[in-house]
């Protein structure tokens, strides 16, 4: 299942995950309150069920390679970007990540309405674990890429949702991790900021950088992924090359909505 | 506990920006903005100040700023709990999205009530001479029953931090803890009341590093070393157990906000 692209040597892959399954205790009534905790206590009344939302899943992903993560709604997609992202510690196995890493899940999600642009872009490159003085030097970049213009020094609840998403993009991006995770974004935004993003991350790939992409859009990744991983229920069903996965995908999507067209057919093959 | 200040020190700019927030936050929108740090307690002691020294009196010498001289710390004490006791559930949206120590948020919290509690004291600088009381050259000793308290208010505050995550009823019954809490401290009342029963209140971890501040503000005098010693053994004890269960627990935040 280890694909490094081009045959690259083993020490050259950033992310390494090994076996991983990540469990999430479901409440049927979750013990939030002291009187669930007393119900706990005296009738033992709580029904808890185990459910493992990623399963034993194990890929690797090479220095400079993007890697596209596509299945259903509920395939475990979100959850294996934030186990990789660090946020989740794994129930079982191992994730091994060499180099800074951004994640880039749910975009804006370390804004706070009231403070200004700026404040929030300082705000986030922190939380991101930079330094006041690293993000200093990017601000130009950031305010340049989000085509945000004066706007900046307002606080970003007077944003568009467009000025909103093109700049926690362009934090995202011009923290200039070693390793991106983006998680289902580029979907929103015109077209022309789109574009932009895309050849944002074309850029950020020539640098040898490592981008982990979900999506439920395969032409995406079909044209911009070197390999793709399709996840169902949890587990990997195929790791390989992107038409290989896409066409797989299209069937068990199919097979699950007979009566439903597929939006994005596999191209070509 | 050595993680605790690792984490502290490189997330400073973090918990600096995030103490910064909230108090930003708080006084957004306000004429005054920021000012009302320094005129809100100034203005709450002068009301005191005004009660006791004309409508009631009460057979305390310049009740006033005994009074203030153990309720401003008190009030940081309080005032941090009731902030920090959120600080993992109020800040879900990040904890669930970004690899973060969760001892940031606690330690932010933390932070924006010492500012608070800074310019608190300026206002007692400008009340004690309102009031023509005499500043005691014990005033350089406050920053040591400083430094216990908040200790021991990084305690409390880690540990009821934690619990709040699992149960949500915390930050309610918290408020009342600190009703009960506040009357249960000599604060409106001197702990030499009680006589021989005095020992009782000395079961209280607050009132070592309280009486500090009474001491250096109004009775221009320095605690006993035992008293002082008692300060930092609670201030460090707190401290100690606060973060051990605070750090066994906070892998699993990230499931439960």
């Amino acid at each position: 299942m280890s694909i490094t692209s081009d045959g690259m040597p083993d020490n050259s892959i950033v992310i390494d995950v090994e076996n991983v399954t990540q469990r999430f205790r479901v409440y049927q009534e979750r013990p939030d309150s002291i009187r669930a905790l007393f119900a706990k206590f005296f009738r033992y009344e709580i029904q808890v069920h185990d459910f493992d939302a990623v399963k034993d899943v194990s890929f690797h992903v090479g220095k400079g390679e993007m890697v596209g993560i596509v299945g259903r709604n509920g395939s475990g997609k979100s959850t294996l970007l934030k186990v990789v992202a660090g946020v989740y510690r794994p129930t079982l196995g191992r994730v091994t990540v060499r180099g800074t890493i951004a994640p880039m899940i749910e975009l804006g999600a370390g804004f706070h309405s009231e403070l200004t642009g700026r404040e929030n872009v300082l705000m986030n490159g922190l939380l991101l674990g930079y330094s006041k003085r690293e993000m200093k030097e990017r601000e130009q970049k950031i305010i340049e890429f989000a085509e945000i213009g004066d706007f900046i020094d307002a606080p970003v609840k007077q944003y568009s949702s467009g000025m909103y998403m093109r700049l926690a993009f362009a934090v995202a991006i011009e923290v200039d991790p070693d390793i991106l995770l983006v998680d289902e974004i580029l979907s929103v935004g015109d077209m022309g900021f789109q574009e932009k993003c895309f050849e944002r991350l074309r850029r950020f790939r020539e640098a040898r950088k490592t981008i982990l992409f979900v999506t439920h859009n395969v032409k995406d990744v079909e044209e911009y992924c070197d390999r793709a991983i399709l996840l169902d229920q949890g587990r990997v069903l195929l790791d390989g090359k992107p038409h290989e996965v896409i066409e797989m995908y299209s069937a068990i999507t199919a097979a699950s909505h007979p009566h439903e067209e597929v939006l994005e057919p596999a191209v070509g093959q | 506990m050595i993680d605790l200040f690792r984490d502290t020190y490189r997330y400073r700019e973090l918990i600096w920006a995030l103490a910064l927030k909230e108090l930003k936050i708080r006084y957004k929108r306000s004429f005054l903005g920021f000012l009302w740090a320094l005129l809100n307690p100034l203005l709450q002691m002068i009301v005191l100040a005004l009660v006791f020294s004309t409508v009631m009196r009460i057979g305390i010498d310049h009740y006033a700023v005994f009074l203030i001289s153990v309720l401003l710390p008190w009030t940081f004490f309080a005032q941090s709990l009731s902030y920090a006791a959120d600080s993992i559930v109020g800040n879900a949206d990040l904890i669930k999205k970004v690899r973060i120590p969760k001892v940031v948020f606690p330690v932010a919290a933390l932070t924006s009530n010492i500012i608070n509690f800074l310019l608190s004291m300026i206002s007692l600088v400008f009340i004690v001479l309102l009031l023509r009381y005499p500043f005691y050259v014990t005033w350089l000793y406050l920053p040591v029953p400083f430094l216990a308290l908040v200790l021991l208010t990084l305690g409390a505050t880690f540990f009821f931090a934690a619990l709040n995550v699992y149960y949500r009823d915390v930050s309610h019954i918290l408020q009342i803890i600190l009703q009960v809490w506040f009357y249960a401290t000599p604060i409106i009342y001197p702990i030499e009341m009680f006589g021989k029963y005095q020992w009782i209140f000395k079961l209280n971890p607050l009132i070592f590093a309280l009486n500090g501040f009474r001491m250096g503000v109004y009775a221009g005098g320095l605690p006993t070393g035992k008293s002082i010693a008692a300060s930092f053994v609670c201030g460090i004890g707190a401290l100690v157990i606060g973060y051990a269960i605070f750090r066994k627990k906070q892998d699993q935040f990230v499931y439960y906000v």
